[in-house]
């Protein structure tokens, strides 16, 4: 039974002001899937007595056997928040009934993906920790990713029943442990100090730290303390507040605060707070059956006839749901501390919107108008039970969308004021995110989170929908994770194959991150962020979006070919009629500037002028040079530049476009072994032109221009970059001589071994070839008895050394192995190849 | 021998003697097929030569020119261009080619657009720069041609303006794909050249009052104001010559104005080529493009023929 319609959620929708957008984001295993339950039990869509058990938003079957969450899933409930703690609202409200649109996403650092789609639709993040495990890396990234959407955390710390019951830790070393947890979180927090989102620095006496049981279905924050202690002694709520965390103690015989700990009292956290649960799980967990009805009754906790009966945990489970009902807890920290749409938009709007921030849509969005022009933005697709189409899941951030108006869809590459990549359809309908089901509703104002249907085959992952003439794209969301592992797939039964490619364009629509590709020669690439990720999508491709059986080949890696000095000479390559000469050389680019075009610091559409500035100030560049960069590649935003450091040639901006399309092409498929290309700079030095434009046309161009490139490389000493992944292990000290040995074969590199405090579990860092990880945690569930949980994760390109073009070094032997997997010439091609004598 | 033959303009019958008398000698004949076409199909080559012809397209002779040019130090080949063999710059690479593996080379002349432009009355003395004019398309305008055809105009030279003719290309996304796909073959007609020569002159030029666009203020020369372009739409002569040699033949004068606003069919099917019409006019230059001017007797021709270029027609 829900406990409440569709009608009243589509009536909050209208009311901006009291609508709260959030992710819940963890480490895997710290409980987020269990954690929503409790808050979806509150809304009533499921039996409070399944919490905790039945994982409402992991709806597929691989997700229920795994006991991992794979998809986010978004679902929207009504909150009546309690009267009482309206006046600690900051934020504009109307009403003290509260719409919470949330998603739930997956912990897995493979589908981190999933947690940045869910982020861009969302302003505020319930991180949730376990209380044992501490801020793991997955913790930190998604925290990281959080921040930089401009999205505002509160924190959960969870599994508070393992430390009391597992653990057996006493009041003060808990109150220890929390202390940590909380500030190895704000110290991520503060190193993303953003002034237009204020302080996002997470604390229990501001309210925004939560502690509990996801399992058990409790939770609390100190203001439910405050509020309880307040109305039993008559004191201020917000004073007592403040007094419940850090140096506080309370002499009982003055009567008076003090914050010296001075005559052996006790902290009041660990009186006021701590005590109670503590004395609860005592009487309960060691049968002290007589004690257990006083204390229930000085709780003011009252159980139903047959709950008298329980004992042991399922009374435990019972009582304290009732005492310190998570729902409740929770969803009051939600609508007290996470902004509201309103609220969200107006900070967020710069780092959402691509275009001038006075436009009408720019505008529309910071006010969040339902009346403003049309602006969504689609961050992913949601299979619908009806095979092959999807839901297109996203945030309206201005206007509102309905069935009928037509609308423009804009995909990642669409230009204002060009048509390419745009189409101008409409919706069919809209529906509201259930969880398992979805709800039709009329329309779907600013402020909310919506699916579409109708508009899936326009779209490739993601885009912007709006009603805008002038509307620029909003920002193309970018990813942590890259798929870096691949497999080569093909199907059983040749004729299947249609499906097989039909099914390719499914798997691509449906995951923010998988990347198909089908080569020269017919290959079918299919990559992922991880083992898990490739796994799970093969699975999906197999048995559903193609249906057919197919044959996998063993994960490959992808490589990145890059150079490690200038090209020895100037790479010249003529135009096939003779008349079009270009001289390249090649050049490595700091690894750092590298990286800042891959984290979107440094990007095509810059102001040229501050990105030269830049330029200049971080990496020494020669100003002019940096103002003339002509393209960025592969996709025009690849961490390869082409820049024009001819002087005084006639006629150079005439061929900059087929330049850049052969760019384009050239440093996706590198000279070496057609693989991409990554921090090479190209700089185009001198060119000799037919003076006739006819001459010199994109036929004549692009081949030339693509030949000087890959002489240009392979002059520059060449070499290849294999993906690395950052490995976090936890283990227990005993199997650590295990993992090392695993880490030799392997050729990882353990650079960090940390304990955590207060645990016997250690924490390992290395970094890891991906090539070596296919197999990786069975063996090292295999050298360790399964005691280490290892999470790896996407981390960096690792320069291999040597020269490819040197016949018997090592990564000319690895070269030689791919082009031969790609069936092309074996031997890596000698730079004349491409060079053209004078 | 390789023979270098020009075809002339428009059937088989254009080649010259000369030329029919080698083409019969030779073992092997390629006939260029990219930098122009006949109106004719290659058949009615063959038929006329009695040889069988291979088609040459690009590739052929920029990359496989080998081929072409296989014992032809022992045998007699042919090379078979429409107009004059050396008219455009494009075969003088074959010949160098050629050259160097010592094989001889004999270049047979024949008439092109660059000679068969006398028959708009023009004199072939006041013309200056050749250009070209290639298809625009949404990204790339290239405009280097405007620069050429304004030294033209200071000098008050007229201006012969070859239009673009796609064979046989590819497009951007299969040139990168490196798929031997070719786009169906397109021919620039009069009515795009002229709309294409306006675009440019707008946008070096931009009307006053308007902000002019960014491209405007890398180019010194173009911030000039539009009262001193040397290229006003309505103050500029012009004509259009489409399938000039063959017997459907047609001239059509006027303003650029005009000819812009003609439509497209009025043109007919390709070969085109345009003429702008320089100050330095001569009265019976004229008189003789007039004949087939817009309007007739009281077209635009006339007045701006008389009020900007200070030329009459001579009363008879």
């Amino acid at each position: 039974m829900l406990s409440f319609t569709v009608a009243e959620i589509r009536e909050l929708m209208d009311r901006p002001t009291n609508i709260r957008n959030m992710s819940v984001i963890a480490h895997v295993d710290h409980g987020k899937s269990t954690l929503t339950d409790s808050l979806v039990s509150k809304a009533g869509i499921i039996a409070g007595s399944k919490a905790g058990d039945m994982r409402f938003t992991d709806t597929r079957q691989d997700e229920i056997d795994r006991g991992i969450t794979i998809k986010s899933t978004a679902i929207s409930m009504y909150f009546p928040l309690d009267k009482e703690y309206i006046s600690e609202i900051k934020q504009k409200t109307d009403g003290n009934e509260f719409l919470i649109n949330l998603i739930d996403s997956p912990g897995h650092v493979d589908f981190s993906s999933e947690v940045t789609a869910a982020l861009r639709v969302t302003d505020g993040a319930l991180v949730v920790v376990d209380c044992v495990e501490g801020v793991c890396v997955q913790t930190e990234t998604v925290l990281r990713q959080s921040l930089t959407e401009r999205v505002r955390p509160v924190l959960i710390i969870n599994k508070v029943d393992r430390a009391l019951l597992e653990l057996q830790i006493e009041k003060e070393d808990l109150y220890q442990s929390f202390c940590r947890t909380i500030e190895s979180v704000n110290v991520i927090v503060s190193t993303y100090q953003d002034a237009a989102l204020g302080d996002t620095q997470v604390s229990p006496d501001q309210g925004t730290v939560a502690f509990g049981s996801g399992l058990h279905g409790w939770a609390f924050s100190l203001r439910n303390f405050a509020a309880q202690y307040a109305k039993k002694f008559g004191v201020d709520k917000a004073k007592l507040l403040a007094k419940l965390w850090g140096d506080n103690y309370f002499n009982p015989k003055t009567k008076k605060w003090t914050t010296k700990n001075d005559g052996g009292l006790e902290r009041s956290f660990n009186v006021f707070v701590l005590d109670p649960i503590f004395r609860i799980f005592d009487a309960i967990m060691n049968f002290k059956k007589d004690e257990i009805p006083t204390l229930l009754d000085k709780l003011e906790i009252k159980l139903a006839s047959d709950e008298k009966d329980l004992e042991g945990k399922p009374l435990l489970k019972c009582v304290m749901r009732k005492y310190l009902p998570a729902g409740d807890a929770l969803l009051e920290m939600i609508c007290i501390n996470l902004p509201s749409p309103v609220t969200a938009q107006k900070y967020r709007v710069e780092t959402l919107y691509e275009g001038p921030l006075d436009d009408e849509s720019a505008i529309g969005i910071r006010d969040c108008d339902p009346k403003g022009p049309l602006m969504v933005y689609i961050s992913k697709m949601v299979p619908t039970s009806d095979k092959g189409r999807f839901y297109a899941f996203g945030r309206v951030f201005s206007g509102t969308v309905s069935s009928g108006p037509k609308i423009r869809i804009q995909g990642p590459n669409f230009v204002p004021g060009k048509k390419e990549d745009s189409v101008i359809k409409s919706v069919q309908r809209t529906v509201l995110m259930m969880g398992r089901t979805v709800e039709a509703i009329e329309d779907c104002p600013a402020g909310n989170i919506i699916g579409l249907v109708g508009i899936d085959q326009f779209l490739l992952k993601s885009g912007t929908l709006t009603t805008s003439e002038t509307a620029h794209n909003l920002k193309v969301m970018k990813f942590s994770v890259s798929p870096v592992v691949q497999v080569a797939v093909e199907c059983k039964n040749a004729s299947d194959l249609p499906k097989l490619v039909e099914g390719l364009k499914r798997l691509s629509k449906s995951d923010p991150c998988v990347k198909t590709t089908v080569g020269e020669n017919g290959e079918i690439i299919v990559a992922g962020a991880g083992e898990l990720h490739l796994e799970i999508c093969l699975n999906d491709l197999e048995n559903d979006h193609a249906g057919v059986p197919l044959r996998k080949s063993d994960p490959v890696v992808g490589y990145r070919e890059t150079v490690q000095m200038e090209s020895s000479m100037i790479a010249l390559s003529k135009s096939q009629n003779k008349h079009n000469r270009l001289y390249v050389k090649a050049e490595p680019m700091s690894e750092e500037l590298a990286r800042d075009i891959e984290e979107g610091r440094v990007a095509p559409r810059d102001d040229p002028k501050t990105r030269a500035r830049y330029l200049a100030d971080t990496y020494e560049w020669d100003v002019t040079d940096a103002r003339k960069i002509w393209t960025f590649g592969p996709d025009t935003t690849g961490p390869n530049l082409f820049v024009d450091a001819s002087k005084g040639v006639q006629y150079m901006n005439e061929i900059k476009d087929s330049v850049v399309a052969a760019f384009q092409w050239a440093t996706k498929e590198g000279g070496v072994a057609e693989e991409p290309m990554r921090s090479i700079r190209f700089n185009i030095l001198d060119c000799t032109l037919h003076a006739d434009a006819i001459h010199r046309g994109g036929g004549q161009i692009i081949p030339t221009a693509r030949r000087v490139c890959y002489a240009a490389q392979l002059l520059a000493k060449p070499t290849l970059q294999e993906p690395m992944f950052l490995v976090e292990i936890a283990l227990p000290e005993s199997a650590q001589g295990g993992v090392y040995s695993v880490m030799n074969v392997r050729r990882g590199q353990v650079f960090s071994a940390e304990q955590r405090p207060g645990t016997p579990m250690y924490t390992l860092k290395a970094y890891l070839p991906v090539s070596e990880s296919f197999g990786f945690n069975a063996a090292l569930r295999e050298a360790t008895g399964g005691q280490a949980f290892p999470q790896a994760v996407f981390d960096h390109w690792e320069p291999m050394g040597g020269d490819c073009t040197e016949k018997g070094s090592k990564v000319n032997e690895l070269a030689v192995k791919i082009r031969t997997r790609k069936a092309l010439k074996p031997d890596v091609p000698l730079y004349d190849h491409y060079y053209d004598k004078l | 021998m390789l023979y270098i033959i020009g075809l002339g303009l428009s059937d088989e019958k254009d080649i010259t003697v000369k030329g029919l008398e080698a083409v019969k000698r030779c073992e092997r004949v390629y006939l260029e097929s990219y930098t122009s076409i006949l109106m004719i199909p290659k058949e009615k080559l063959e038929a006329f030569y009695g040889r069988e012809v291979i088609t040459a397209t690009r590739e052929t002779v920029e990359l496989e020119s080998d081929d072409i040019l296989r014992d032809a130090d022992k045998v007699d080949v042919a090379f078979l261009v429409v107009g004059d063999p050396l008219g455009a710059t494009t075969h003088s690479d074959l010949i160098l080619r050629a050259s160097d593996l010592n094989i001889p080379t004999t270049v047979i002349h024949n008439a092109s657009i660059l000679t068969a432009l006398g028959a708009t009355g023009l004199q072939m003395y006041n013309f200056g720069q050749t250009i070209s004019l290639p298809f625009y398309t949404e990204t790339w305008t290239p405009e280097s041609w405007y620069d050429r055809l304004e030294e033209n105009l200071q000098v008050g030279m007229h201006t012969l303006v070859l239009v673009d003719i796609k064979v046989r290309e590819q497009s951007e996304e299969n040139m990168a794909r490196g798929r031997l796909i070719y786009e169906p073959p397109r021919f620039m007609s009069p009515h795009t050249a002229f709309k294409q020569i306006l675009l440019t002159e707008t946008s070096r030029n931009p009307p006053t009052g308007t902000t002019s666009s960014s491209e405007v203020t890398e180019d010194e020369t173009s911030t000039a104001p539009r009262s001193t372009t040397l290229l006003p739409p309505d103050q500029t002569l012009a004509l259009s010559l489409s399938r000039i040699g063959t017997s459907t033949q047609r001239i059509i004068a006027g303003t650029l104005s005009e000819l812009a606003a003609l439509p497209e069919e009025e043109f007919g099917p390709p070969l085109h080529s345009v003429v702008i019409v320089g100050k330095r006019l001569h009265p019976l230059e004229l008189e003789f493009a007039g004949r087939w001017c817009v309007g007739g007797e009281n077209g635009a021709w006339w007045k701006v023929g008389k009020d900007v270029y200070g030329v009459e027609k001579e009363s008879r």
